[in-house]
């Protein structure tokens, strides 16, 4: 198989925010886990936290495998962000909407994959919002507006497979467009 | 951020002992950190280093990394990860039975001989796996 067919998207956010859910919704396989007991409960109170990466796979069907990979969340495994999200296609960045703090999230990871993955197509995932509540949504687009950075914000259920489908298909659609509009430059 | 106060504090004296004799018993050794899985330092030494806290995030992902590749690749557990570099070494090293699950990362320079290194290290382990899982 050619690099060619073969594409990576990187899972990134908060820790709690359903990476290893989402991967895990999707992939072909069990995904390789790093999960460990979580000592910092005051921070988010889960029994395990991913310390290293999720790596799941999805085969489309034209052929081509989809590389996934989760990153940790905690911001003292960032070094883990920038050498994942090496060569990635993509992003999709996972927030979790009832949290205070989402905002604040959503500035320091798309900042980080901006300067990691500049020309890479960013998609901003929202989870736990309530039905008909759009201000998550608003908010984020309020921030990603202020940051000059152009991106999807989208509702999700990371336990619904066809939830996290739809965010893969959408950032690959991205991607797309994206090379269609380079090749019309180029001519 | 202060980490160690996760970690009761006998366990958090007990382990920088150890670590000072063990450090001090290895001249080329420049850095020990116990840390935890999720990857907080449990304890030091020496203590303080602006690096320490990466090294013992580092080291946990290298740990659950190390892990990993050896399920998939069916070798069952994975004793220690080392890493070779221009001047100096760095051994990663779980340990066995402690709750919280913790590892041990040791940095040294390049004149320590690795083998002796690994066999000091594994001695360390064996003794903090002893220390901890008989603290209450």
């Amino acid at each position: 198989m050619s690099a060619a067919d073969e594409l990576k998207i990187v899972f990134t956010g908060p820790m709690g925010a359903g990476k290893t859910t989402a991967i895990t919704a999707v992939s072909d396989f069990a995904p390789v886990r790093t999960e460990v007991g979580n000592n910092d409960q005051e921070s988010f109170a889960k029994a395990s936290t991913t310390v290293a990466l999720d790596l799941g796979q999805l085969g489309l069907d034209d052929g081509t495998i989809v590389r996934l990979y989760g990153t940790p969340g905690q911001d003292r495994f960032s070094f883990m962000w920038e050498i994942l999200g090496r060569g990635a296609i993509g992003v999709i960045l996972l927030l979790d909407g009832s949290s205070p703090d989402m905002c604040a999230h959503l500035r320091t990871y798309a900042e980080v994959f901006r300067r990691v993955a500049p020309e890479q197509p960013l998609l901003v995932g929202i989870g736990r919002t309530s039905p008909h509540d759009d201000r998550p949504l608003d908010a984020c687009n309020a921030v990603l507006a202020e940051m000059g950075c152009s991106a999807p914000v989208l509702s999700v259920d990371v336990r619904r497979r066809d939830d996290v489908l739809l965010i893969v298909e959408i950032l690959l659609a991205m991607l797309e467009a994206r090379i269609a509009e380079v090749a019309h430059d180029v001519h | 951020m202060s980490t160690r106060r996760r970690f009761d504090a006998t366990v958090v004296r007990l382990a920088t002992e150890r670590l000072q004799a063990f450090t001090q018993a290895n001249t080329n050794v420049q850095l020990a950190v116990l840390t935890s899985g999720d990857g907080f330092e449990v304890a030091s030494y020496p203590s303080g280093r602006p690096s320490t806290a990466k090294v013992a995030a580092m080291g946990s992902s290298m740990q659950a990394l190390s892990e990993a590749l050896s399920r998939e690749a069916g070798l069952s557990h994975a004793r220690n990860l080392i890493i070779e570099g221009d001047s100096g070494s760095v051994l990663v090293l779980g340990l066995s039975g402690t709750s919280p699950q913790v590892s041990l990362a040791v940095v040294a320079a390049g004149s320590e001989l690795l083998g002796r290194l690994l066999w000091a290290s594994r001695n360390l382990c064996k003794e903090l796996e002893a220390e901890l899982t008989k603290t209450p």
